[in-house]
């Protein structure tokens, strides 16, 4: 399906967005911002996408994982675990990508052998309630509710927010990409159709489940840790608000789960209609979003994607 | 710390557990109705409770209405919303076989709603005052709140009312029956769209009463909803689906437990408790406690 | 001629992309037993449930007194004179059996009669009585299917569509149930009987068909179906076993 002329428009596109920052002035138009939320929130949707859209699971709890790649990031920072000094450091990136994954594992193994659909979705949901106080109740080593604060004085400029962001978000929906065409893929897909089934063709269940839930894990963290790099004053009500799980589901639903494409369309999609919005009253945001989920979930359940694709069967 | 304990100490936390656990209870009453026949998990009951609390709020506040009366408006505005929400939401997505949809579309109403009750009432906490709510009895110098006995009178008469009329009448029986196999229902001539909006009507009259308690008991604000909801989802989750009694025991029981969390451990830690109490049931008995497997006919 | 009671015309009833139907038609005439044998899996409980609207027909008709059920739902196709007891029976085991007869009547069409059928019920089946403020799970395999056909009848049925009736059940309530089927024949029910008990089943239908793979293999009337050489090579003389 992937034919010559999709792949060259995806390189176009990649490029566009890659020479933007030479055309705005990233640091101060909104357009930039724009664009590096956009990329956080698609690097979560993306790793929804791998658990829910794919697999079936339908996680309620990412906020979670966002979390903590945030305070991963802020702590090895403060601390100077890593002692490598860089700003954007890899290694703590990828630090704050695997300490998600633990939570994930360790949480995903009772979760996902014994619950199914709703009543996962409620566990993760309960999951992410209690790291929410854990971090709350962390004391010194978490900043308790007032946060942990890192040096804002690093900061000069958005380029690197930029496509560090544009990266990671390429980087995201590249892993989906080539997961679900891999073996691993196959056997997700299968889970989420029908699970007795796929059990009777000998796929291990929890494993692929647990994998799945892992990457995903990853790749939020991963946001967690780029956005704590921006935002600078880490606190529960900034990283670990609801809202990092239910706005990236709504623009992964919105654009199609599922696909790999859906949840880049629907992320982008998404936050210009609240963008614009904003303009117009700044609190009704989340109020837009609600409605959003509720048409979204009531009328076009397949998402953009599913639109389209309803479009051109029909053409 | 020991030096503070004291049997008089301890029934009072369990007082203090019970009497606001029914709140619970009844919240959970409403979501095991709408599981019950729809197999949705309504998580906007939360944030639909707090929007009736300032409803009950506002009617007092603006116009005097005594909070406990106004019960006589609130309760039918809670019956038309919920038979609203059934109509206007869920009425097709109760019918896919995907329930992933209708959790989305609850999490959707919960977000639009807390957050239109920020932008139009702020997001400061209120509480109830009138000339009686900070009554207290103390018989055997166990000090019981007027307004959390009130709060329990309530529950246990909404309680029985909805246990009478899911026994006693013919629509509450569909609705039963509904609950325990729809197919089997709809091959009796019950209408699928018609026990699914009762259950949804007596769920948010349910919601209207908790409502009004919570407004009485409480200070609330837009966003306690999510959390009321989490409770009363552990407390269906204790007490079981499928049977209304065992929905309230389950609530008075984390009342308990929580107040008894609550005092031996500090602060947030509690809530973690709750939480973890939820995550452990669900795994290892999602029916519930109180509910005995029956042999399927 | 007699006057067909259902007609089922060139149905195909599929779930998802797998076909379990194909091409079938039946007839049933007012006040006759007409059964529907085959192995698992033929099909056969699929068109009873495509018949009371539980699942759809892909393509074809159905049509009831001449008035078409195929976009009916199930609630609606009871209130035209269609009772369907599904396999397994599903009754309403956290409700007495006088709850389940009294839902049995729910539809406006029988609300009315309640009292009367409620009585009929009895009379038919006098441990219903017995056991009326009893739940539906604690009855015996027979009791519930006994509760399930009352149940069924409190619908007052122009049709019973029966499941499986004998399933699960002692041989000497196999009897008796087979004895039912006719009584409530001579009562003027008409009958569409799918069964795996297919000797029992043939003796007592007045026409009969065997369906293969989603197909009708054979039909004809019941008794020389039984007589039939390739009928009884291929389904009677083994002992089935149901899981």
């Amino acid at each position: 399906m992937k034919d010559k002329k999709t792949i060259i428009l995806t390189g176009l596109v990649i490029i566009a967005f890659a020479i933007v920052p030479f055309f705005l002035d990233v640091n101060t138009s909104y357009i930039g911002y724009f664009l590096f939320l956009s990329f956080c929130y698609t690097i979560i949707a993306q790793g929804w996408n791998l658990v829910a859209g794919y697999t079936g699971q339908v996680s309620l709890g990412q906020h979670a994982f966002f979390g903590l790649g945030a305070y991963t990031t802020a702590i090895v920072w403060l601390r100077d675990i890593t002692k490598t000094g860089y700003y954007f450091d890899p290694v703590t990136m990828t630090l704050s990508g695997l300490v998600p994954v633990i939570l994930a594992i360790i949480i995903g193994i009772p979760l996902l052998s014994r619950l199914r659909g709703d009543y996962f979705a409620l566990g993760t949901l309960g999951v992410g309630e209690i790291i929410k106080v854990a971090f709350v109740k962390g004391g010194a080593f978490t900043g308790a509710s007032d946060g942990l604060h890192l040096p804002s004085t690093i900061f000069e400029s958005m380029k690197p927010y930029y496509w560090t962001g544009l990266f990671l978000a390429l980087f995201a929906t590249a892993v989906v990409y080539f997961l679900i065409r891999s073996r691993v893929g196959l056997a997700l897909r299968a889970i989420r159709e029908d699970e007795t089934s796929a059990a009777s063709h000998g796929i291990h269940i929890l494993k692929y489940k647990i994998l799945a839930f892992a990457v995903g894990a990853f790749l939020t963290g991963l946001s967690g840790s780029l956005f704590a790099y921006y935002l600078f004053h880490i606190n529960p009500d900034a990283v670990l608000k609801l809202d990092w799980t239910l706005y990236p589901i709504l623009m992964c639903v919105m654009g199609g789960s599922g696909t790999v494409i859906g949840p880049v369309i629907g992320t982008f999609f998404m936050n210009a209609l609240l963008a614009i919005t904003d303009i117009y009253f700044v609190q009704v945001h989340p109020i837009v979003a609600g409605v959003l989920i509720i048409l979204v979930m009531k009328f076009m359940p397949r998402g953009l994607v599913g639109v389209i694709d309803t479009i051109k069967s029909r053409g | 710390m020991l030096k503070y304990l004291s049997f008089k100490l301890i029934i009072q936390l369990l007082v203090n557990g019970i009497l606001f656990g029914t709140m619970y209870g009844i919240a959970a009453i409403g979501l095991s109705l709408v599981f019950g026949t729809m197999r949705i998990i309504f998580l906007s009951q939360g944030t639909i409770i707090i929007f009736l609390a300032y409803i009950c709020y506002w009617l007092f506040t603006l116009f005097g209405i005594d909070p406990y009366l106004s019960l006589v408006i609130v309760i039918p505005i809670s019956l038309f919303l919920g038979m609203g929400f059934y109509q206007g939401l869920f009425r097709e997505a109760a019918a896919l076989e995907d329930k992933n949809i209708s959790l989305l579309i609850a999490v959707g109403l919960m977000f639009l709603v807390e957050n239109l009750m920020t932008v139009f009432w702020t997001a400061n906490p209120r509480s109830l005052q009138t000339t009686y709510t900070s009554l207290v009895f103390r018989p055997f110098d166990i000090g019981i709140p007027f307004n959390r006995l009130i709060g329990l009178f309530m529950a246990v008469l909404s309680t029985a009312g909805v246990v009478l009329f899911l026994k006693k009448t013919l629509i509450g029986m569909a609705v039963r029956a509904a609950s325990e196999d729809m197919v089997s229902a709809t091959l009796m001539g019950i209408s699928p769209h018609r026990v699914n909006a009762v259950a949804f009507a007596i769920g948010i009259g349910l919601a209207g009463v908790a409502g009004v308690g919570l407004a009485t008991i409480y200070p609330f604000d837009p966003f306690y909803g999510f959390i009321f909801a989490l409770k009363a989802m552990i407390s269906l989750a204790i007490g079981g689906i499928g049977s209304v009694s065992g929905a309230l025991l389950g609530g008075i029981i984390l009342g308990l437990l929580e107040s008894l969390a609550s005092f031996f451990i500090s602060g947030g830690w509690s809530d973690a408790v709750s939480y973890a109490i939820f995550l452990i049931v669900l795994m290892f008995k999602p029916e519930g406690l109180f509910v005995r497997s029956v042999k399927k006919a | 001629m007699e006057k067909h009671l259902l007609e089922v015309k060139g149905v195909d009833v599929l779930y998802g992309d797998v076909q379990a139907v194909w091409d079938v038609s039946i007839y049933v005439n007012e006040g006759a037993i007409v059964a529907l044998v085959g192995a698992n899996g033929a099909g056969k409980t699929t068109l009873l449930k495509t018949i009371s609207g539980i699942t759809r027909a892909r393509k074809g008709e159905i049509l009831f007194l001449g008035k078409s059920l195929t976009k009916l739902r199930p609630q609606e196709v009871v209130g035209m004179g269609i009772s369907h007891v599904p396999e397994g029976r599903r009754l309403f085991s956290k409700l007495t059996v006088l709850e389940n007869l009294r839902l049995g009547a729910y539809s406006p069409r029988a609300r009315s009669r309640f009292t009367e059928s409620l009585e009929r019920a009895y009379g038919l089946f006098p441990v219903l009585k017995e056991r009326k403020g009893q739940t539906a799970g604690s009855l015996s395999g027979g009791e519930q299917q006994m509760l399930a056909i009352a149940r069924a009848l409190m619908t007052l049925p122009e049709l019973l569509m029966l499941d499986e009736p004998s399933l699960g059940l002692s041989p000497l309530f196999v009897r008796t149930m087979f004895e039912l089927i006719f009584t409530l024949n001579n009562q003027k029910v008409t009958i569409l009987l799918v069964e795996q008990n297919i000797h029992q089943a043939l003796k007592i239908a007045h026409h009969a068909y065997v369906l293969k793979t989603g197909r009708i293999a054979m039909s004809g009337r019941g008794n020389e179906l039984l007589a039939n050489q390739e009928v009884q090579k291929a389904y009677i003389g083994e002992r089935w076993s149901k899981k």
